[in-house]
């Protein structure tokens, strides 16, 4: 339940570049893959408590929990991009994001850093892997790491088993 | 402006109202009711919207509304004789009005000449039977630019000087002959309820002026300084003295009928030698903010005003209470500035209602909810060392349970209207439709003071109009046909409302030709909705009409036939938690039930087992529980399970199978929950386990995800998990369609 304290030399470190395009990721990691999402998207960070399963769903829609009254979905990451679901434990994290007028949470292995980069540094995701190419909106490289810039609105679509 | 946003967004609300109330009293006069309070009622309403129209400075609006208002008052009076081309005129009207107010409440003009074709009907009638007074008053008030709530208009003196002009040539055409031209002496002493019922002491006197020539006087004597000011009190009166030709002490007296008992009036002749004969009028005007800083001692000046037989009126507002300062209007430069005070009505006095806004209420509604949620869980906390341990914390969570229960009621009583709002919209539609169609169709509505939440009924508007559309274009027949049948000429739609346990049912009926079951089964199977081979029950094909992109109508008629209706029908109830069924008798109608829940916001549930996860169904829907050991489940040739309920075979849906839960419970040790869907078909649910009833509070899935298959909602218990409720009626239809498929 408790959301996890961010870390304030990482917030530090964002803050050295400035800019106009400057874009501040939530970076989290899915096995050896790191994945980010942009901050102001993110609304809270919390530990894996359990989600109540949704019948007739995708496999990568995990359930619904209880968010401060609302009931908010959260979709597994991990099987989202095809890679089998996840088996959560207490140190699996949720990251609550704002995606239109929606709220949705996903399941990570765990948050690792706030990373500031470019705009212009982002790249095109290289054609080949056809989920890679739905999922992410483009790749950026930090600290010699490759970071998939994910795509909320495609991670959240076509959910329904008939889809 | 935003204060006075404010006040047009109350204006457009009471409007709305006021629009309503004229359906309903024109619903009564058309069924034969020609009363006096509908016919006042009426003009009331429309009196009401030219008022405050005028205030916003709505001339199109203010202009209809004011010859319609004429005719009504012609009507009113008898002068001119209520028939059927009148009242079908005023309907019409309605609608124009209702135009022109939404006109002004989205700033998109209408088209110039809109409603003139009416207006002039309007005047006809009037003059018919009417006399030349009532035409000047009709030009006189339309072009009077009526009462603006503008606090900086003051620099607007220079359409008030056009006002006076025009007035000016028509001050000329009422007394063009005088014959006899006597005096009277009004005495016009208003009473704090004057006020408080929101009449305006101006329209009086104005009324009064369009009888002759008005000299009024403002006594301002008793207004005492701004610091022991109260701005509900009474401290104004007027002595009127008016030269007219025509009008005697009647004519004068009527112009005060609607106040009747609510002010002191004095009429007597006067020595018309003893006044200047082309007595001068005075001009009524009302005191600004600076005019109440100055102190109402310098403004206690009467007025005579030059120009001769006018009547100079300088634009005065009937405004809100809450303007407690009254925009003050130029006079002419060369004109004093007489003063008149017209205290701000009351009307808080012996309000009854207060307007909230809907958010308001609903973050009431929310928290209430989220209150029931804690105390079932703080409840739930204690097991039973504990109660032997702490028995007053005990008491203090029974008196809690009962005050939340109590505070849940009284918040969703607020929620709760009658479903009169929408049932009085339908009279207008089926008049419409009947026109469109040539048939003769009449409308009956029962039980229009049942109460539903009110979010369900902002969602039944539209399900209504399909379903009473498809009935008149559908269900009722011609005339002719109707009379071969044997039938009455004119097709009855009943439109009725009534609560049954924890459901509010509304039922549309019509005594047509029901449901052409051939027809809709053919044409289903054209459109692939329905398997060629599959056979269907005739209740089956009735609900037919309610899939997706079905439509029977041979021609595409702009009243129903488009294909989309029933099914939207189904989708908005469902919406809402509620369902449609239809049953029809050929030739004889079709009636159709939406079911409804009395709130949207709880839900009396049992909560079951399913895999290991919460699932909650609705208590109005269970006939029954029994566990799976005792009953004896048969397959039936297509592969389905059935049981035997006292001689019914019910169709088995395993939750488990249907919602894909792995279960490592025993077949044995399994529950069935016996439901009943719509039109009382039962439906057996199998589940893991039931643990017991509950209260929960419904919340949607839709608003951060999206519909699901089989389950209407959710629900957030005791212990903060969430549990999914069972959507029984949405389980059958997916029957259908999977075997449809």
């Amino acid at each position: 339940m408790e959301s996890l304290a961010l870390r304030d030399d990482a917030i530090d470190n964002g803050a050295t570049i400035v800019g106009q395009n400057a874009l501040q990721l939530i970076a989290f990691s899915i096995g050896e893959q790191t994945y980010g999402v942009e901050i102001t998207t993110v609304r809270e960070i919390r530990a894996w408590n359990g989600a109540t399963p949704l019948p007739n769903t995708r496999e990568f829609v995990r359930g619904v929990i209880n968010l401060r009254g609302t009931i908010v979905p959260i979709f597994d990451l991990r099987a989202r991009f095809g890679d089998g679901q996840t088996t959560p434990t207490k140190t699996h994290v949720v990251v609550v994001l704002s995606v239109g007028d929606k709220w949705v949470g996903i399941l990570v292995d765990a948050v690792s850093d706030i990373l500031t980069v470019s705009r212009d540094e982002i790249h095109v995701v290289p054609e080949g892997n056809a989920i890679d190419a739905e999922l992410l909106n483009g790749i950026v490289t930090h600290d010699s790491r490759m970071v998939g810039l994910i795509d909320l609105n495609a991670v959240i679509s076509g959910t329904r088993l008939d889809a | 402006m935003s204060e006075l946003d404010e006040f047009k967004a109350t204006y457009f609300d009471e409007c709305s109202e006021l629009l309503n109330e004229l359906e309903e009293q024109f619903a009564a006069i058309e069924g034969g009711d020609r009363g006096a309070d509908r016919l006042n009622a009426v003009f009331r309403a429309i009196h009401s919207i030219k008022g405050g129209g005028g205030a916003f400075g709505f001339a199109d609006l203010v202009g209809f509304a004011h010859a319609y208002e004429s005719l009504l008052d012609q009507v009113r009076d008898g002068r001119v004789a209520l028939t059927n081309e009148v009242v079908a005129l005023c309907i019409r009207a309605n609608d124009i009005v209702a135009d022109h107010i939404e006109a002004a409440r989205s700033d998109s003009p209408l088209d110039a000449g809109y409603g003139q074709a009416e207006k002039e009907r309007f005047e006809s009638l009037c003059h018919g039977e009417g006399n030349g007074d009532d035409e000047g008053m009709e030009e006189f008030d339309i072009d009077f630019t009526p009462v603006r709530v503008d606090l900086e208009a003051v620099e607007d003196a220079e359409p008030v000087l056009e006002t006076l002009a025009d007035t000016d040539t028509f001050g000329e055409a009422t007394i063009e002959e005088p014959s006899e031209l006597k005096a009277w002496r009004v005495t016009f002493q208003p009473h704090r309820d004057l006020y408080a019922r929101a009449n305006d002491p101006l329209l009086l006197l104005r009324e009064l002026s369009t009888l002759g020539e008005a000299k009024v006087t403002a006594h301002l004597g008793e207004v005492p300084a701004l610091s022991g000011f109260d701005p509900f009190a009474v401290y104004c009166h007027w002595t009127i003295d008016l030269v007219s030709g025509t009008a005697g002490e009647t004519e004068i007296r009527e112009v005060f009928e609607f106040v009747e008992g609510d002010c002191d009036i004095t009429v007597e002749p006067l020595d018309s030698q003893a006044e200047d004969a082309p007595s001068a009028p005075a001009a009524e005007s009302t005191d600004s903010i600076e005019a109440f800083d100055q102190g109402f001692g310098d403004l206690l000046a009467e007025a005579e005003l030059d120009p001769p037989k006018s009547l100079s009126l300088v634009e005065e507002t009937q405004a809100d209470e809450a303007l407690s300062a009254e925009a003050q209007k130029a006079a002419p430069p060369q004109a004093p500035v007489a003063s008149g005070v017209s205290e701000d009505s009351g009307r808080g006095a012996g309000m009854q209602s207060i307007r909230v806004d809907l958010d308001k209420v609903d973050r009431v509604v929310n928290m209430v909810g989220e209150l029931v949620i804690t105390q079932s869980m703080l409840t739930q906390q204690m097991d039973e060392t504990l109660r032997a341990r702490y028995t007053e914390l005990v008491r203090g969570l029974e008196v809690l349970a009962q005050t939340t229960r109590g505070l849940q009621d009284s918040v969703m009583a607020i929620r709760a209207q009658p479903v009169k709002s929408v049932f009085s919209r339908m009279p207008r539609l089926v008049r419409e439709l009947a026109t469109k169609t040539g048939k003769k169709i009449r409308l009956e509505t029962i039980g229009e003071q049942t109460e539903i939440d009110k979010t369900v009924i902002e969602q039944l508007s539209d399900p209504l109009t399909h379903m009473i559309r498809n009935s008149a274009d559908h269900g009722i027949e011609q005339a002719e046909k109707r009379l071969a049948k044997g039938k009455s000429e004119t097709g009855t739609i009943r439109l009725s409302a009534e609560q049954a346990g924890g459901n509010i049912l509304i039922i549309v009926e019509d005594d047509g030709a029901g449901i052409n079951r051939e027809r809709v089964l053919n044409i289903a199977r054209e459109k692939g909705i329905v398997a060629p081979e599959q056979q269907m029950s005739d209740e089956q094909i009735d609900q037919l009409i309610f899939a997706p992109g079905f439509s029977t109508a041979e021609a595409v008629s702009d009243i129903s036939g488009r294909g989309v209706g029933m099914d939207v029908v189904l989708a908005n109830i469902k919406k809402i938690g509620g369902s449609v069924h239809v049953r029809s008798w050929p030739g004889q109608g079709t009636r159709m039930t939406l079911r409804l829940p009395l709130t949207l916001a709880v839900l009396d549930v049992m909560l079951v087992r399913l895999g290991g996860s919460p699932y909650v169904v609705p208590l109005s829907s269970i006939v029954e529980t029994m566990q799976c050991a005792r009953i004896a489940f048969e397959r039936t040739p297509t592969g389905g399970q059935v049981m035997q309920v006292r001689g019914d075979y019910v169709q088995v849906i395993d939750l488990a199978k249907r919602f894909d839960m792995p279960t490592d419970v025993a077949p044995e040790s399994r529950f069935v929950v016996l439901c009943e869907a719509e039109g009382g078909v039962k439906v057996a649910l199998v589940v893991d386990d039931i643990i017991g009833q509950q209260q929960v509070v419904i919340k949607s899935l839709e608003e951060n995800f999206e519909r699901v298959e089989g389950i209407a909602g959710g629900t957030i218990l005791g212990d903060g998990n969430v549990a999914l409720i069972v959507d029984v009626q949405g389980l059958r239809g997916n029957f259908t369609h999977q075997n449809a498929a």
